[in-house]
């Protein structure tokens, strides 16, 4: 399943390990089942060493790029009597991985531990493993979507909201230039409109009058639009499949099919291939469905290319894709320090300070409001100001979808339908083909 | 055709009775056409590691605009410095080392004990164990993973080095090779002769066998030594990432929204700097150590 | 021991091989002297295999036998032991297709790699067996793909394959080959996974069949020469034949290996899941799939067992076909 999210569920993944992963899910799952909660792990945790009165230790595990480095010192200056260790994992995977070993074990987590809000539905499964961190101080703190999907079916907050991954739509500016397109974002935004039908249409236009494609891959723009059905694969309230019956999965897989294939629009790339990762650097494609971190991404790829630029719209409403918690697992000897420490970290300010310096959007409301952030610009996107474009965006967001026990692998049969169709097999067929695969799990 | 099917002669010959010939009378001059065949598989062999280098010596901008250049950058060392303070590289290193070479004696040891006993000693159910120990190398590994955390977290190992070096330290394939290399490699003459005057088991095991298991001993354990270096899947699911080895500590260069593949594939090369090195004095001893079993038995 | 003979047939001046525990002579001794030897036969073999035993009884046969109680059972993943369903998950899984599919990719990249493997390795050895200047470079040289750690390998090769923007691709290009879906097609695609792993291991076999061939008495070469035979009748007529066990050695393990492949069809793209169609998917990704995508462990399990027993079954037959081919000219 996280090869999924190696596609498009998660931003930090890169990896070709991408798939390891999803391993300690499993060993959870066995370990838990079979030796209830096992002895000592006190050897490989670092933290915890407070005495009665003396100064409390924490361990901090986060991955991939929180932007902490800097804020945790200065953490550890109005708090004299919390120390911080910081344990920084490669991936988003490793960490995954990390995590849900050490929750099978019953030891060895860190007292915060950082979460992917692409495992946060497997995680939530086991939400009693961790503190419930609801508080008056932190109330209203967040965006309500980004607060509703860490909170348990008791109401229970499991994780405090560290990032998050509002889309936007990224396009060569230089590109649209060329073919007599209107290319500065007020008025590519407007081109691009605000349903998919007029992205598509947009994307007609622009191929009419030029041979780059118009967007990566259908696979890409398919999951932006089937997170915005708020129940896709599953139904919420007994998580039965529902899958292969909703009219509203099929219209969107014809839909992205019309446009993508019959119409021509799609570059046929599968993200994070590395054709995809190339064509960069060859003018592959013009548009790209783009949360705020996918800035950096393109930056990189396309090193030497001029013209990238941020439309302010996204088809359908708004879409997240992406983002992190700060949790407490109960295996925690100082919850109280940890939440703390959790809650310090993810406060307005801190976010703010950490966006500016690696690029993670916050996720909190009066984040969105600050000046600093709004009137952050990207040099190499031609000034553009994302941060009071992704600002915006966060605000768009208003589905939250419900992804239950087999999510994953349903998502991932319908990507490889997709990738078929875009390999030359007919719609119908890999549909059925599709069907089969989901009947299959049952 | 029964079970003993599996236990065929040895993988090396009887280093013994080459002794007429071997050393004195080189078969001939190798020909030209030895020179430029190996000579081709020589480029293709060293392409990944001097590609890795070539990439691992340029910055990141230099990559993504020309993919395809097979000149060197001249950022080596400026990209190896970052490399070894991005991660903790000292540290790595020395649990690389620790673990391979436990690892590899273990195995060693090991398979040479396990092996002289099915190569030269006749007991109840030999052919049958023997048979069994292969049949293991049949096991697909990726299933196996599950329980074997399950028996870590019992132990309490996890993020422990041990969690890594015991899994590894069973080698069904180097109880195989040593059997099939004693077989033959050790005369039962040698072994008569040892009985004779009296030695116990463990006096012939260790005056006997051992030496004469020496060339094949030599091979595994730098065999051995290799796939634990590289090996990534287990340690990545078992130890901290404050408490890695060196495959583990370099999946985390790749941790950033845009990986820069002039940093992994720099850390690729350092990884396989000390094997390289290892090669220096062990692929003397290594080569020599055939000749020698070649010539002394 | 049928193989053993040949060994022997190949050392004439082989005292045959005595079982020494049994037949050996034995000065008189004390009484309790001589119950500590008998003790010292008797017990000695288990000792020396119990170290390697008992630590595979705690790493490598519980693993195996919890696979098989598992197999047995309905299991989740995240849920863990459901009811016992008997031989249930064995026959859904012979039902369907995806399992048909996996076994037939998993033999044609096995014989796509461990074919060509064997024949290059040996040539390399008999190469590196000759009188060559700087022995050890050149031996270590063949090394050098082993050391390389298997993420890099797949990093560079999957680039190299690249559809659209690969190497070979822009190479067949240049001479006017239109490209070569590596990632579409079903036979391209297993020959881009054979080149990895032939790429890596073909060396390492080199060497193995090099110190067997180091062993070789050269005298039987200088009698060959005398009669008149060439390099490559010589190399067919004893070199071959003298080498029959370890080629089987090799072409076991190398089947038990290439059957369990795994990494390289796992990275040849960014899913590993192999291929959008299945194209590469091979029986120990499809048990991944099943266990870790789908969360069935079960299934998982079952297959991992028929996985086991059919690669039994091809290390049986690969031996008997090797050890034909292999005695063939050695009369």
């Amino acid at each position: 399943m996280t090869s999924r999210s190696t596609r498009i569920g998660a931003p930090s993944v890169r990896s070709r390990h991408a798939v390891l992963a999803t391993l300690t899910v499993g060993l959870m799952a066995l370990t838990a089942c079979s030796s209830g909660s096992s002895g000592d792990g006190a050897a490989t945790q670092a933290g915890s060493t407070g005495g009665a009165g003396g100064p409390v230790t924490l361990t901090l595990a986060t991955f991939n790029q929180f932007g902490y480095e800097e804020l945790i010192p200065e953490f550890e200056k109005s708090h004299p009597n919390i120390k911080v260790t910081h344990k920084k994992a490669a991936t988003s995977n490793e960490a995954r991985d990390n995590f849900f070993t050490r929750l099978s074990a019953g030891s060895g987590m860190a007292d915060v531990e950082a979460v992917e809000v692409d495992w946060l539905p497997e995680m939530l499964q086991y939400s009693d493993k961790f503190n419930d961190l609801n508080s008056p101080d932190v109330a209203g703190r967040w965006l309500d979507w980004k607060a509703k999907a860490a909170t348990d079916a008791d109401g229970h907050l499991i994780g405090y909201g560290t990032d998050s991954g509002p889309e936007a739509i990224c396009y060569r500016s230089d590109l649209f230039k060329k073919a007599g397109l209107p290319s500065d974002r007020e008025s590519v935004a407007k081109l691009f409109g605000n349903t998919w039908e007029s992205y598509f249409a947009a994307g007609k236009q622009f191929k009419a009058k030029s041979k780059v494609p118009f967007f990566d891959s259908i696979g890409a723009t398919y999951q932006g639009m089937v997170n915005q059905i708020p129940a896709a694969y599953e139904n919420p309230s007994d998580d039965s499949i529902t899958a292969t019956d909703n009219a509203d999965v099929k219209k969107v897989y014809d839909q992205v099919i019309q446009a993508g294939i019959t119409d021509g629009l799609s570059a046929k790339l599968q993200q994070w291939g590395d054709d995809w990762t190339a064509s960069f650097q060859k003018d592959g494609f013009a548009t790209m469905l783009c949360p705020g971190w996918m800035v950096g991404v393109i930056e990189g790829n396309a090193k030497g290319v001029k013209g990238w630029d941020v439309a302010n719209t996204f088809p359908g409403g708004g879409g997240n894709w992406g983002g992190s918690y700060l949790t407490v697992p109960k295996q925690s000897a100082h919850p109280k320090e940890a939440q703390i420490l959790a809650s310090w970290l993810t406060a307005p300010e801190q976010q703010v300070k950490a966006f500016k310096k690696v690029g993670a959007f916050p996720s909190q409301k009066q984040a969105l409001e600050s000046q600093d952030l709004l009137s952050f610009k990207v040099a190499s996107f031609n000034e553009a100001p994302t941060g009071q474009i992704f600002a915006d965006r966060a605000k768009a967001v208003t589905v939250t979808p419900y992804k239950g026990t087999h999510y994953f692998a349903i998502n991932d049969a319908m990507q490889q339908a997709l990738t078929r169709v875009e390999q030359g097999t007919s719609p119908q067929e890999s549909w059925d083909k599709w069907l089969g695969d989901v009947k299959a799990l049952g | 055709m029964t079970a003993p099917t599996l236990t065929p002669g040895p993988a090396v010959k009887p280093a013994v009775k080459t002794r007429r010939g071997a050393g004195l009378v080189r078969r001939t001059q190798a020909s030209p056409t030895a020179y430029v065949f190996l000579a081709i598989v020589l480029v293709g062999s060293a392409f990944p590691l001097w590609w890795s280098y070539v990439i691992g010596s340029k910055d990141s901008a230099a990559i993504v605009q020309d993919p395809y250049s097979f000149i060197p950058g001249g950022h080596f060392v400026q990209n190896a410095s970052t490399v070894i303070t991005t991660i903790p590289f000292w540290k790595a290193l020395g649990n690389s080392i620790l673990v391979s070479g436990t690892v590899s004696v273990l195995v060693v040891l090991f398979s040479a004990m396990a092996g002289f006993a099915f190569a030269k000693l006749r007991f109840r159910g030999r052919s049958g164990l023997l048979v069994f120990v292969i049949a293991t190398m049949a096991v697909p590994t990726q299933l196996g993973i599950v329980p074997l955390f399950i028996v870590m977290s019992k132990l309490g190992w996890i993020g422990s080095l041990w969690a890594v070096i015991l899994p590894s330290a069973v080698s069904a394939f180097g109880v195989f090779w040593m059997t099939q290399y004693l077989h033959e490699a050790l005369p039962d003459e040698l072994i008569e002769a040892s009985r004779v005057d009296g030695a116990s088991t463990l006096r012939t095991f260790w005056s006997v066998a051992l030496p004469a298991a020496r060339p094949g001993a030599a091979m595994l354990g730098l065999f051995t030594f290799i796939a634990t270096w590289t090996n990534f899947f287990w340690p990545f699911i078992i130890l901290d990432p404050g408490n890695p080895t060196l495959p583990v500590a370099l999946q985390q260069l790749q941790a950033a929204y845009f990986v820069d593949y002039s940093l992994v594939l720099n850390g690729v090369v350092l990884m396989a700097l000390p094997l390289i090195v290892l090669f220096v004095f062990a692929g003397k001893q290594l080569v020599s150590g055939i000749m020698q079993g070649a010539v002394k038995g | 021991m049928t193989v053993q003979s040949p060994s022997r047939t190949t050392h004439p001046d082989s005292p045959g091989s005595p079982a020494f525990v049994q037949r050996s002579p034995m000065k008189p001794r004390s009484g309790w002297r001589r119950r500590l030897t008998k003790l010292d036969e008797k017990g000695a073999p288990y000792a020396y295999i119990s170290p390697f035993f008992i630590l595979f009884g705690v790493v490598g046969l519980f693993p195996l036998l919890y696979t098989a109680w598992v197999s047995l059972h309905k299991w989740s993943l995240i849920g863990g032991q459901g009811n016992f369903v008997g031989l249930k998950n064995y026959t859904d899984v012979l039902a369907q297709p995806y399992f048909w599919n996996a076994l037939k990719n998993t033999i044609s990249i096995f014989l796509l790699s461990s074919v060509p493997q064997v024949i290059a390795a040996l040539l390399i050895a008999a190469a590196l067996d000759s009188g060559l200047r700087a022995r050890t470079l050149w031996r270590m040289g063949v090394l050098l793909p082993y050391v390389v750690a298997p993420v890099a390998v797949a990093l560079i090769f999957s680039d190299l394959f690249g559809d659209k923007f690969g190497l070979v691709n822009h190479l067949l290009g240049l001479v006017g080959i239109d490209p070569i879906q590596w990632h579409k097609e079903v036979l391209p695609s297993h020959v881009a996974i054979a080149t990895m792993v032939n790429f890596r291991w073909t060396g390492y076999n080199a060497l193995i069949f090099l110190a067997a061939m180091q062993a070789i008495p050269r005298d039987y070469y200088e009698a060959a020469m005398i009669d008149g035979a060439g390099r490559v009748r010589t190399f067919f007529s004893i070199t071959v034949p003298q080498l029959r066990a370890t080629i089987i050695f090799v072409v076991i393990t190398s089947t038990i290996g290439g059957l369990q492949i795994f990494d390289e069809p796992r990275m040849y793209d960014q899913y590993g899941l192999g291929g959008a169609d299945r194209q590469w998917q091979t029986l120990t990704l499809y048990l991944y799939q099943l266990g870790w995508t789908q969360k069935n462990f079960g299934r998982a399990a079952a297959v991992a067992w028929m996985l086991f027993l059919i690669v039994v079954i091809f290390a049986v037959v690969n031996f008997l076909v090797t050890r034909r081919i292999a005695s063939k000219g050695q009369r």
